[in-house]
């Protein structure tokens, strides 16, 4: 099994009409015993940038640690928060550093930009980043979550219906992944608020 | 010195990516017609589907060496069938033959992914799912090859027929009309396409009904 494949993983992230959604499974396993069903995979950064960690969960536990340093120190010189741009890259270079000793994790990053424009975007665990303007997917999952995304999306959604769809598209994908699952959990941001809702689905 | 390995396959990947949708009283089966070999296009106009009998046709993805030998068995044993019975094979006469003519070869397996559909005796749509040493069963709907694993996910979600996860196992066939899973297939495949490199080209699609068969095509994006 690959090392990936340890604890099991589902998140993917959707662009709307001046909103986004980030959206993971609750699983954390060891291989195939599941261990926990509230694991949280999705963090806050601050308001409008949220980070999503995919992969061996020692590892995103500890990329997450080192990136709250990271902003908090940024907060403290700058006066402001990170811009989700600014943020992508430092994550990328936090992980090309260990590039020949990786952290083995895949982000997913959603936040709102300038004049509250949607920005997301994944990466693979040297940090080589992918742009979407629609959706973008992570963890053991993520070949469902293609399939499912690709069909349901539409763009410009707005926040109710962009809600609906990536919930469907998670529990439709993990409901097909022994590895992720045992409900979801789902952020919705606009430019004026965050929802966050538990979604019930398969409990295996 | 090590012992040395061999480094050539009997087997290759020529990509693909098959569905199959039963209905009240209509089975549709469809396919790609990419054949691909690495990453590199082999023909961009290649069936992968197979009438086997009247109300039975197959469609397959995997080693297509593999699979036209396989189609050329099952026609045989057909035809046998049909001097020895004086009638056409049913649906899941078919199927118990395919699974046995796959397990025949489990120590040196046809590298083909099968899905069968067609018409059961009542005139019921039914759809057979395989593994590619004959391990079969009857499900309302069905995907295989390469863009099975993103399709899969949003045929469980769209049929809103019971999905083959529930216990106990229920009635297979989904409510959808004949239009609506057409149309269904359809966006599957123009999915899959954007996001597997093996599936593309062109669609075929078959449909089996009272009134007979009945082919479909649409165009894919060829990148």
């Amino acid at each position: 099994m690959s090392i990936f494949e340890y604890n099991g993983s589902a998140l993917v992230a959707m662009v709307g009409k001046n909103c986004f959604a980030i959206a993971s499974d609750r699983r954390l396993g060891v291989q195939l015993q599941t261990i926990a069903t509230d694991f949280q995979k999705i963090y806050k950064i601050h308001d409008k940038l949220f980070i999503g960690l995919a992969g061996l969960a020692t590892d995103t536990q500890t990329l997450y640690q080192r990136l709250v340093f990271r902003h908090k120190l940024y907060q403290l010189r700058e006066e402001r928060d990170m811009k989700p741009e600014t943020f992508a890259s430092l994550v990328s270079a936090l992980l090309y550093e260990k590039r020949f000793g990786p952290y083995f994790c895949q982000p997913v990053i959603a936040g709102l930009g300038d004049e509250d424009k949607p920005f997301i975007c994944t990466m693979d665990s040297i940090g080589a980043k992918e742009l979407a303007k629609d959706f973008v997917v992570a963890g053991t999952a993520s070949e469902s979550l293609y399939g499912a995304c690709e069909s349901m999306f539409k763009p410009d959604m707005e926040a109710e219906e962009l809600f609906e769809t990536i919930s469907q598209a998670l529990l439709s994908s993990v409901d097909r992944d022994c590895l992720s699952g045992w409900g979801g959990h789902v952020y919705l941001v606009t430019p004026t608020e965050v929802t966050e809702r538990i979604l019930k689905g398969r409990m295996d | 010195m090590t012992k040395q390995q061999a480094n050539w396959s009997p087997y290759d990947n020529n990509g693909g990516t098959c569905v199959a949708i039963a209905g009240a009283d209509y089975c549709v089966i469809a396919a790609d017609t990419r054949m691909s070999t690495g990453y590199n296009i082999l023909t961009r106009d290649y069936s992968k589907i197979i009438q086997l009998a009247d109300k039975s046709v197959m469609a397959s993805s995997g080693f297509q060496a593999d699979v036209r030998a396989l189609q050329k068995v099952l026609a045989a044993r057909h035809l046998i069938y049909q001097h020895q019975h004086n009638k056409q094979m049913s649906c899941p006469a078919m199927a118990q033959l395919l699974s046995n003519t796959l397990y025949y070869k489990r120590f040196f397996p046809y590298y083909a992914f099968n899905v069968l559909g067609g018409l059961d005796s009542e005139g019921k749509g039914c759809v057979f799912t395989y593994d590619a040493v004959g391990s079969y069963e009857r499900v309302g709907y069905s995907s295989q090859g390469s863009g099975s694993t993103l399709i899969t996910p949003f045929l469980d979600n769209q049929l809103k027929s019971p999905s083959p996860l529930l216990l106990p196992a229920k009635d297979a066939v989904t409510p959808l009309s004949e239009s609506e899973a057409i149309d269904l297939v359809k966006t599957c495949f123009a999915s899959a396409t954007e996001r597997d490199i093996y599936t593309g080209d062109k669609l075929e699609i078959v449909i089996l009904n009272a009134s007979g068969l009945r082919r479909e095509y649409m165009e894919l994006r060829k990148d």
